[in-house]
């Protein structure tokens, strides 16, 4: 009975909303039947699912395969198909294109991986059609179903790819439109959940469809955009979301609210946020800067991170140009991979942090070197039982390495110490739901300096503090901290002896307090290698023009020989 | 006349390879290269272009014009159609060998020689007068700026070789248990993997009990390792970008498949920290999985490895035997 009133509920919304569709000229929409189930594909599908799909989405479908509990952004769930990446509008059934996208391309910055590269097209139509049966609240064959494809419109730039030859960058967006989208944004209130600069630190208290925690988008992690589709820097990507929003989260859609041309605007805004780097195709993250070079600096080294020293952009400056009105040599901004540490004791399968980015100075004549740290995090803690702490980690004693051997990445091995630079940070009058404040937040901040001989064998050094923290801010999603350290020390048995022009091997470690990270319960890089480079000789300066000249004067001697000869052919001496 | 022949080969040539390198080659470079579809079959037929029109026109192009298009044909061969991309180093050793090939080619007889050295002879004594200006501001400023790249302080990321495949120990203690290495099977292999190739995990768990243990290991890889070796298990999980050296891709014929299962079962068991102290560093991120998972849930792991890449591993059978026939000598 109530099934019956509901179908003709839907029957007379359906018809105003037809002929609401005749009525505005400018609705271009229109509702069409979502794409039958292929019943002839479902046997070679279903031998797929189980082989590739089960272990994350279920025996069932509902998202709950072995691994779903050690997952943040848990396994798709596909009982109510709730699908967030769609063509379709909110609250709709996706097209079975959407779906063969995303197995295709993965959903980047999650566990789901591009099947596109294992799987050949049939099978990958056959398992997103035996997916589609997986749902138990609706079904793709329901005579009620309807779905609205939206329309999205043509990008109005002209953009450049860049210099990459296998990656579009989308580089020229006028400044005009990203402006004009900015105004948009905040007209729309965007940033009360992906914060003002866009790093998804608006809300901390946002519940999917089945009541997990989530999270607004990064926008400056585009490449972990679940709808980017192997192409982050694409605008349309963006527009796609507006305008259909994510079905199962907070994210609406603003279909009504914003029309199609400044959709395309937010787009420019929200991808203009976002750095240029190479990414690899097939892991979807940015390429780690193996190699942290620490700039030569002659004059004093800033102590203030505002200062204009420290404004080196996240773009690699390979694929972006710099602007021009900086006064000196910006250094470069390295991107450093971190993963939850999964390897000893407590693990940590479910790290906030996903990157950090480190930038570097020395200064010879004040013999210290600098480290800015920067990290996203969208929330921070506020109980100093568990505080937020980022770490630079070095071989105590560099001299004792032989060839490329480094210690063991979490906090050495018995042989071979490390000695770790740990800033443990909590900011002042914060709470995450607090609006962010124009400067930022100040950190109340203070150094460990821990001796690592293993994972279980950390302790905090008795030798006096040599490492500083200079300047440290907590502004809008994003964690920078200044250390600084002395090249050399009294203490020359833990705590590492900088040289210069050699590579060092430097690792990174972070905890996330709102995680309740805590010693190895925590994210971690790699060993990476820092340099402090020497400065430029001066022989640059006058060694060029002394050889050119030189090679002038040997041509000039080339045509004297040369016209010599003829002349003696001619003359006859030579034949 | 003759202005006007060289300039037409000249056109031909530019815009003849411009057509090849940017329509043409997509075309014969597809995702499976076939018989006829391929890049060098791509390249036979742009040489057999360039002969073709200069013969068919009759164009009879200068020397020095042949000798640069030889080499140039070269340089286009080792760097755009040799597959796959070789490094700088050996293209210089291959473009040495290439130019001695094109100098023996223009100095086949003294004729063709002189006739090779007959543009740069005139550019040096001024003939063509552009030509030497160009050429003689062009190449200083070159030299002077080659100085400058080499004075510039530059550093690359230090060079890292390692040993793929360490060698294993003779025997290995896990759980307080001693393992001989040699000889030891996998417990839970208990039928042939093909049987199972079209089987379900979870689904045929409760009728066959080897898809049981598929079952139980594949739980056991998606609850801990599929981080770092990928649900694909191809060394692509989400983690894995942040590794050096990047995580063991179980689908490359190189790793696993060449590999004992009491190798998998030491390597699993002590990890990273368990590499033997030759051939170091090792820098290998592996966990020690003695320390998480239990006997039993490692051979299932590795038993689950086999099955879904559908390797088989290497097995004793040959060299047993052998060593079995040595003891008796």
């Amino acid at each position: 009975m109530i099934n019956q009133m509901n179908k003709v509920w839907k029957r007379l919304l359906f018809l105003a909303v037809l002929t609401a569709a005749f009525a505005l000229p400018g609705a271009s929409w229109a509702a069409e039947k979502p794409d039958a189930v292929k019943k002839d594909l479902l046997e070679k599908g279903k031998k797929v699912y189980f082989k590739r799909c089960v272990w994350c989405h279920g025996v069932e479908g509902a998202g709950d395969g072995p691994s779903a509990d050690r997952l943040f952004t848990r396994p798709r769930n596909f009982n109510q198909g709730t699908f967030k990446i769609r063509a379709t509008d909110s609250g709709h059934l996706p097209l079975e294109s959407d779906l063969v996208l995303t197995v295709k391309n993965g959903l980047p910055g999650s566990a789901m991986p591009a099947w596109g590269e294992v799987l050949n097209e049939d099978e990958i139509v056959a398992v997103v059609n035996f997916v589609k049966t997986l749902l138990v609240d609706r079904n793709f064959d329901d005579a009620d179903e309807e779905v609205e494809v939206q329309q999205f419109g043509e990008m109005p730039w002209k953009t450049e790819a860049g210099p990459l030859k296998e990656q579009n960058l989308f580089l020229g967006v006028p400044q005009e439109a990203i402006d004009q989208g900015r105004e948009v944004f905040i007209k729309n209130k965007c940033f009360e959940c992906h914060g003002g600069m866009g790093r998804g630190d608006g809300n901390p208290t946002m519940k999917d469809d089945w009541g997990f925690p989530i999270v607004a988008a990064d926008w400056q992690q585009c490449w972990n955009f679940r709808g980017s589709r192997r192409d982050p820097y694409n605008p349309f990507n963006i527009v796609r979301t507006i305008s259909t929003g994510l079905n199962g989260t907070p994210m609406p859609n603003f279909r009504e609210q914003i029309t199609v041309e400044d959709r395309w605007k937010i787009a420019a805004f929200v991808n203009s946020l976002c750095p240029r780097k190479k990414i690899d195709k097939l892991t979807n993250k940015p390429i780690n800067d193996f190699l942290i070079s620490s700039m030569y600096t002659k004059e004093a080294v800033a102590k203030k991170i505002d200062d204009p020293m420290w404004q080196a952009p996240d773009d690699d400056p390979k694929l972006v140009k710099r602007a021009k009105d900086y006064p000196g040599t910006l250094n470069k901004k390295h991107y450093i991979g971190m993963a939850g540490q999964i390897t000893r004791g407590d693990r940590n399968f479910k790290p906030k942090v996903d990157n950090l980015w480190v930038s570097s100075r020395w200064n010879p004549e004040e013999k210290a070197v600098y480290y800015l740290v920067e990290y996203h995090n969208r929330f921070l803690p506020t109980t100093p039982e568990f505080p937020e702490g980022v770490a630079i980690q070095w071989p105590s004693k560099l001299q004792d390495l032989y060839g490329a051997e480094k210690p063991y990445f979490i906090y050495g091995d018995s042989k071979k110490p490390v000695d770790v630079w740990k800033a443990v940070l909590l900011p002042k009058d914060y709470n995450p739901t607090a609006p962010p404040k124009d400067d930022g937040f100040q950190l109340d901040v203070h150094v460990e300096e821990l001796n690592g001989a293993g994972f279980d064998k950390v302790e905090k050094k008795k030798t006096p503090p040599t490492v500083e923290i200079v300047d440290s801010v907590f502004k809008q999603g994003r964690v920078k901290i200044l250390f600084r350290r002395s090249l050399e020390t009294a203490n020359k048995d833990t705590d590492v002896q900088i040289p210069s022009e050699k590579f060092i091997p430097v690792s990174f470690m972070q905890w996330s307090g709102v995680n309740k990270e805590k010693n190895e319960h925590m994210a971690i890089s790699t060993w990476y290698y820092t340099i402090l480079e020497p400065t430029i000789p001066d022989s640059i300066y006058y060694m060029p023009p002394i050889m050119a000249v030189t090679f002038l004067v040997l041509e000039g001697w080339l045509v004297w020989m040369t016209k010599r000869t003829r002349r003696m052919y001619d003359e006859g001496k030579v034949n | 006349m003759n202005n006007n022949k060289t300039l037409t080969s000249v056109i031909l040539l530019l815009v003849g390879c411009g057509v090849f390198h940017y329509l043409i080659f997509p075309i014969f470079t597809p995702k499976e290269p076939g018989w006829f579809l391929n890049r060098y079959v791509y390249f036979l037929l742009m040489v057999a272009y360039i002969i073709g029109y200069n013969i068919i026109l009759n164009l009879k192009p200068p020397m020095f014009f042949k000798a640069t298009t030889v080499w140039g044909v070269g340089y286009y061969f080792y760097d755009a159609v040799l597959h796959p991309h070789i490094p700088w180093t050996l293209r210089i050793t291959y473009m040495m060998l290439w130019s001695i090939g094109t100098f023996l080619y223009i100095t086949q007889d003294p004729v063709t020689f002189k006739e090779f050295r007959k543009p740069i002879v005139k550019t040096i004594v001024g003939d063509y007068r552009m030509a030497r200006i160009v050429v003689f501001i062009a190449l200083p400023v070159l030299v002077g700026f080659a100085t400058y790249q080499s004075l510039l302080p530059k550093f690359e990321e230090p060079v890292e070789l390692r040993t793929v495949h360490p060698a294993p120990p003779a025997t290995t203690k896990v759980h307080g248990k001693s393992y001989t290495l040699e000889g030891l099977q996998n417990p839970f292999r208990i039928d042939e993997q093909d049987k199972y190739k079209d089987s379900f995990p979870f689904l045929d768990a409760d009728k066959q009990e080897y898809v049981k243990y598929i079952t139980e290991g594949g739980t056991i890889f998606f609850q801990n390792c599929h981080y770092c070796h990928g649900d694909q298990l191809n060394g692509l999980g989400m983690f894995s970008h942040v590794f050096n050296p990047t995580p063991a891709n179980f689908v490359d014929p190189g790793t696993i498949a060449m590999l004992r299962e009491s190798f998998l079962f030491w390597r699993v068991a002590k990890g990273g920290p368990g590499l033997p102290n030759e051939s170091t560093p090792w820098s290998s991120a592996m966990p020690p999985w003695e320390e998480h998972l239990k006997t039993e849930e490692i051979w299932k792991v590795i038993l689950f490895e086999y099955w879904y890449t559908g390797w088989h591993p290497r097995t004793f059978d040959e060299e047993s035997s052998s060593g079995s026939e040595k003891k008796k000598e």
